[in-house]
């Protein structure tokens, strides 16, 4: 009994000092790790939502649109929003961030967290690779979300990966339906 | 120098000899910044964990040894994800999961088991140092084989107005994209596993 007790006791000091040590070297990363995820969010809404103002993150009941931003124009009009969508990629979930104007037309996106291959899927984090869905959404030119779709060129730059391509595509064309939808009024 | 040292850099190392730590070997290898950021992770926590085990190991009870052992190797593994989230995210994002997973590299957990608990604090850190670079070697040398072949180029960390990338002409436009995937991984450890082989089989006669 004695000997079970020492030997608790022991583990038990081990795990309290462990515990202590990660307590003071997290109270000093988590501000940092906090200010990073802001700063990241914010280069990307500003990279995706043209010259608009934006405004506060609003909730939405889309499943996969965790946040919108509206967009307002100098006069202070509603000109479109800027969407936090979640997508499904060749290594899992993606996120990503796309602006719209009120008629669903893409302003341009951004690829956020995701676990895609490096030199293949991982490419659609360079902002080039979003210039295939500019402007597309309207009614003239949807957003492509198959390879064929594409140009010449620009299929030749999915060329083994697309399936991130694909799940980057139904991703902003159900960012563009739902604003498409809302048809320029707040819910 | 000494033997404890210079044994985990190519008589011992690690993932060519003992076949530890194939996980990350095989899951970070893609890009060779990855490799060394993985790289210097493992040697990390590798040294604290030895340094500990080494000092505790009359601290330790003998029938709890291996969770003791684990707590120590979770604790650097944690420092490790929380120091590299908030001062190099960009890296620790390319590293993902292999990041936390530090904690079962059976290379680490060996170490602390097979020698730190029953040596000296000096021998303990020389073993963790010389393995810990002969892991990042040849965790690099994968990875340099296959971002070589399957992308064509050297990712480096950027510095001021070098972006860190070194494209190799000509291979950079038409890469064997195959060594970017999974399956390139096991083809490309494959390959140097023989290659090492060959190599001490020859040099035994």
């Amino acid at each position: 009994m004695k000997q079970l007790a020492s030997i608790s006791l022991r583990l038990a000091l081990i795990c309290a000092v462990a515990a202590a040590v990660l307590a003071l070297i997290n109270s000093v990363t988590a501000p940092q790790i906090e200010y990073n995820r802001e700063q990241r969010l914010l280069q990307a809404l500003q990279e995706v939502s043209g010259d608009y103002e934006i405004g506060d993150a609003e909730e939405t009941d889309a499943e996969k649109i965790t946040a919108r931003y509206p967009l307002s124009d100098q006069e202070g009009n509603l000109a479109g929003y800027t969407l936090r969508i979640l997508a499904s990629g060749y290594a899992g979930e993606m996120v990503l961030m796309a602006g719209y104007r009120l008629d669903g037309t893409v302003i341009t996106a951004r690829l956020l967290d995701n676990e895609e291959t490096p030199g293949l899927g991982k490419e659609a984090e360079e902002p080039s690779y979003m210039e295939k869905f500019e402007g597309t959404g309207g009614d003239q030119r949807p957003v492509p979300q198959r390879k064929h779709e594409l140009s010449e060129a620009q299929a030749d730059g999915v060329t083994g990966s697309t399936i991130t391509f694909s799940g980057i595509g139904e991703g902003i064309h159900a960012g563009s339906r739902y604003v498409a939808e809302l048809g320029g009024e707040d819910e | 120098m000494n033997k404890e040292f210079t044994k985990g850099l190519v008589k011992d190392n690690p993932i060519f000899v003992q076949l530890l730590g194939l996980c990350p070997a095989l899951g970070v290898s893609g890009l060779v910044v990855n490799a060394l950021g993985m790289g210097a992770g493992v040697i990390f926590v590798m040294l604290g964990a030895n340094i500990f085990v080494s000092l505790l190991k009359n601290f330790i009870p003998q029938k709890v040894r291996i969770p003791s052992y684990i707590v120590i190797i979770a604790s650097f593994v944690t420092i490790v994800q929380m120091v590299m989230e908030a001062f190099a995210p960009e890296l620790y994002n390319n590293l993902g999961v292999f990041v936390p997973l530090i904690v079962v590299n059976c290379a680490i957990l060996g170490r602390a088991e097979a020698f730190a608990s029953r040596n000296t604090l000096k021998d303990s850190v020389l073993d963790a140092l010389g393995m810990g670079i002969g892991f990042t070697l040849g965790l690099t040398l994968i990875a340099l084989v296959r971002e070589i072949l399957g992308a064509g180029t050297i990712t480096l960390f950027a510095m001021g107005g070098f972006d860190g990338v070194i494209r190799i002409p000509i291979l950079h436009l038409a890469p064997v994209r195959i060594f970017s995937l999974a399956s390139g991984a096991l083809l490309a450890i494959g390959l140097l596993l023989a290659l090492f082989n060959w190599k001490s089989s020859a040099k035994r006669g």
